[in-house]
């Protein structure tokens, strides 16, 4: 039903038009030629990744399905928050390089090119509501004169927007967005705003990484309804007769409890598949 | 140690001999393009040794900045003014038709072309991408030196830089005996005229951040003035900056954020709730112009990021400075003022583009005047650029985003077009690729007239979550196809806007079914050269709007068309080559098909001696 909405919306964004100052990319960056590939493909990860390693992991999982080598390759990263030069660079890295690219959101917006299609979702994995306050159970707990934080462009950050457009400034809070997760928990520990939306993958890892993050616990997102992301992986246009072996490899890793093993692995929320 | 040592001088050995040797066979030798850094003896090197047609180099001057030879092109735009006018006269109405080519010169590498070349003591110096300059001798095109950088290899995770470092830049700039470049890495290198050897580089802000170099920066009382791009990018969040370092020893001077400002309580107001971290965009990415009598620099700004208010999250606030005019003083990097063209962006119509000065008599009385068509919507303003008043506007594009402007300057927007949900798609016009884009306009004196060349085209906007890597922020607007208004069948427009303190008027207009691909340069012949999509570039008269003369090249006309003078022969310089300004709006000219090679080059032309 998801992958139904994708057609008719986005090869929008694939028509070329230059944002701020990028412009295109010329014919000759294109590589043209066929890969001889063998028994492996050339999977790519974007280094930003908030889920690398996790996607990393997926993507062995359904090499080894196939009986398939994976060769890694990073994808690309940095683009400005705005995508300038970030179709680009996609087109540009799936034409060239990449077999398939993991990690990438499946969702009605997620950019479309004559350069690849995207594979069923691999794994749904919750965007959550962080805060420090012990007091708090549920947003709705926070008041209304208290700020939070939504990680910048994210659908967590769509789904709060969509709820606080229909209400009145004095029944919704202040919004800031942050690009930087890091600095989005600091300010969440140091009070500057009271909590943040952000993709739990996000949350794991900073308290991972920082002792101070323990403080930080995910409360109910309660008025505003739950979002999620649904996770997969772009194949190359070239080859359809290996979009439909992925896809095929992703239900039997869904089905088999491989995904699921890995979402626990990593600390994870979320469940496998759609 | 021993059997490193000689493994090395092996290797050494043999890549030598692989260099060094002839072709056999079918073997090629390496293009240069690809020729191995190996070759390049120190980091950043050129790849020749200090040529004897340098060797009696005369250095550029202050005073030949601020007065530039009428028979060379020292900067940008040919002189501080950006007015992109030339004195020389010899190519006119009357002697346009016989041009012939002089001789032409491919790029070094392909990429996109947006380069201006100068011209100095019979030199040419042209940067192509990746930060590559060239000194070609003006009268035959034959290569002087060549400076090619050996980068540090950009990590994948640099794309925005990978993206721009197609772009070839602008301008670099001339000073004394040196080049002057900025890089895609964020930093200042100063080259040796002479021979394009390195003098000093200063690494300025932190690429790793997202900050890249994409416009040339202007020489200005003993100043380097550059600004910097890659403001919309997560790790640069609350810092876009014109900077001034020293011409000598690259020591910063003074800053300015475009986006935090201190000092005037009104800029913080405009971003409502949002605190400067989590504030975006601002890029000033057109070199700016140079008053020498009031000392003041004067650049354009570019849109706010997010795009959209209802993701960044300012409101109805007018997010200064973008989409400004400011106005510095050059020793201090203090605003002098600042006049928005554009308040409360929410479309990606991003208003950098060039600012030009005009001095024009009346009654007696000498006004000083900014003229501008500052953004994509196509609008031109006029300013008194000792003040920041504003003076009038004139529409030139169909744009449906200004409604109009008060008396006091206060530019009133269509709110209709505000998305308040997300998805809420409208159409705007003109694109977020323009109306008009980076290729600039030229003033005429002759004609007291602005010769801007635009495209007419809209497109969809609509706020959205474009989160491509699962949790990864990127893009929060949707752009639909580039397509043409309704009722408009012709995508290429040059407009002649005349110029008075008073107001601006259509003195003519000149429609092409492609787009207009390249900037326009004025000249004392009493005429406009600029090119397009379809590969033709062309002379108007500067009265009429009449084509005089019209050549087709091997590609879409691009960069910055110029001229200089040798031995009492006028050059016209054409760059050629790819164009997004024609791929993203093909489809209006489905009949005009584009070169998939880029092609990009430069011709030179001239006009044949007499008696020939």
């Amino acid at each position: 039903m998801l992958l139904k909405l994708l057609a008719p919306a986005l090869l929008l964004l694939s028509t070329g038009a230059a944002l701020a100052q990028t412009s295109g990319v010329p014919p000759e960056e294109f590589d043209n030629t066929r890969r001889q590939a063998g028994d492996s493909i050339q999977v790519c990860f974007d280094r930003t990744s908030l889920g690398r390693a996790f996607d990393e992991a997926v993507a062995k999982a359904l090499g080894d399905a196939l009986f398939l080598e994976v060769k890694v390759m990073e994808g690309f990263g940095g683009f400005p928050l705005t995508g300038d030069g970030f179709m680009d660079e996609l087109n540009l890295a799936m034409n060239n390089d990449c077999d398939m690219f993991m990690g990438v959101s499946v969702s009605p917006n997620t950019p479309l090119s004559d350069s690849f299609s995207i594979t069923r979702p691999y794994a749904t994995i919750p965007f959550v509501l962080a805060v420090k306050n012990p007091d708090w159970q549920r947003l709705g707990d926070i008041p209304k004169d208290q700020r939070l934080g939504t990680a910048i462009a994210s659908m967590g950050e769509m789904n709060y927007i969509t709820w606080a457009q229909q209400r009145s400034k004095a029944d919704r809070w202040v919004r800031l967005p942050y690009a930087d997760p890091n600095l989005m928990a600091t300010r969440v520990l140091d009070g500057t705003i009271a909590g943040m939306i952000l993709w739990q993958p996000v949350l794991a890892r900073l308290q991972q990484e920082r002792p101070e993050a323990a403080a930080l616990r995910v409360i109910a997102n309660d008025p505003i309804p739950a979002s999620e992301t649904h996770v997969g992986a772009l194949v190359s246009s070239r080859n359809g007769f290996l979009r439909s072996q992925i896809d095929q490899a992703i239900d039997a890793l869904v089905a088999d409890g491989t995904i699921d093993g890995l979402l626990k692995q990593f600390g994870y929320a979320g469940r496998a598949g759609e | 140690m021993k059997i490193e040592l000689l493994k090395s001088v092996l290797v050494a050995t043999t890549a030598l001999a692989l260099f060094a040797g002839p072709a056999l066979a079918q073997n090629a030798a390496a293009p240069a393009a690809t020729a191995p850094a190996a070759a390049a003896p120190a980091a950043d090197a050129a790849a020749t040794p200090a040529p004897e047609r340098t060797k009696n180099y005369v250095p550029v001057t202050a005073d030949m900045l601020a007065n530039p030879p009428k028979e060379e092109w020292l900067m940008f735009r040919g002189n501080y003014n950006n007015q992109g006018y030339s004195q020389l006269d010899l190519i006119n109405k009357d002697t346009v038709g016989k041009l012939q080519l002089a001789w032409a010169w491919p790029m070094a590498e392909a990429g996109i072309q947006e380069t201006a070349p100068l011209v100095h003591d019979g030199i040419m110096f042209l940067q192509t991408n990746n930060n590559i300059v060239e000194a070609l001798d003006a009268k035959t095109g034959d290569l002087v030196w060549q400076y090619r950088p050996t980068l540090a290899e950009l990590p994948s995770s640099w794309s925005y830089q990978i993206n721009q470092a197609r772009r070839q830049k602008n301008s670099i700039a001339l000073y004394e005996d040196k080049i002057i470049l900025t890089t895609v890495d964020a930093r200042i290198v100063v080259l040796n005229a002479k021979d394009g050897k390195p003098v000093w580089e200063k690494q300025v802000l932190d690429t790793q951040k997202g900050y890249s170099y994409t416009v040339g920066p202007l020489i200005a009382d003993g100043k380097i003035i550059s600004a910097i791009s890659g403001c919309s990018i997560a790790g640069t969040a609350g810092g876009c900056f014109i900077m001034a370092h020293d011409i000598n020893t690259g020591e910063e001077l003074w800053r300015f954020n475009t986006i935090d400002d201190p000092e005037n309580p009104k800029q913080g107001e405009s971003w409502g709730d949002v605190p400067p971290e989590n504030r975006w965009g601002g890029t000033p990415w057109t070199t700016g112009a140079y008053d020498p009598a009031t000392k003041t620099t004067f650049w354009g700004i570019g849109m706010p990021g997010p795009y959209s208010e209802l993701i960044r999250g300012s409101g109805e606030g007018s997010v200064l400075y973008t989409n400004s005019t400011l106005a510095l003083d050059v020793e201090t990097g203090k605003l002098k003022w600042y006049y928005q063209h554009l308040p409360r962006d929410n479309w990606d119509l991003d208003s950098p583009f060039e600012r030009i000065l005009v001095d024009q008599e009346v009654d007696g009385k000498t006004q000083h005047l900014l003229i501008t068509a500052a953004g994509k919507n196509g609008i031109v303003f006029a300013l008194d650029r000792d003040t920041g008043k504003y003076l009038w506007h004139k529409d030139t594009v169909q744009q449906n985003v200004v409604t109009g402007v008060d008396a006091d300057g206060t530019v009133q927007i269509n709110t209709d077009l505000i998305s308040k949900a997300v998805g809420e798609e409208h159409l705007v016009c003109a694109s977020v690729s323009g109306g008009k884009l980076w290729m600039t306009g030229s003033y005429s004196p002759l004609t007291q007239a602005y010769y801007v060349p635009l495209t007419e085209a809209c497109n969809t906007v609509a706020p959205t979550q474009v989160e491509f890597t699962a949790g990864n922020a990127v893009g929060a607007v949707k752009f639909g196809p580039r397509v043409l208004p309704e009722g408009i069948t012709d995508a290429g427009l040059l407009d002649a806007v005349g110029i008075n303190p008073t107001q601006g008027d259509h003195k003519w207009q000149y429609r092409s079914r492609p787009s207009m691909t390249s900037s326009v340069l004025a000249t004392a012949g009493g005429l406009v050269f600029g090119g397009d999509a379809a590969r033709n570039i062309n002379a108007w008269d500067q009265e009429t709007g009449e084509v005089v003369w019209s050549q087709r090249l091997n590609a879409p006309i691009g960069g910055y068309p110029s001229t200089y003078e040798i031995d009492g022969e006028q050059y016209l310089v054409v760059p050629t080559g790819y164009s997004n300004a024609a791929s993203s709006i093909s489809s209006a000219f489905p009949e005009i098909p584009l070169p998939t090679g880029s092609g990009n080059s430069i011709f030179v032309f001239k006009l044949p001696k007499s008696g020939s």
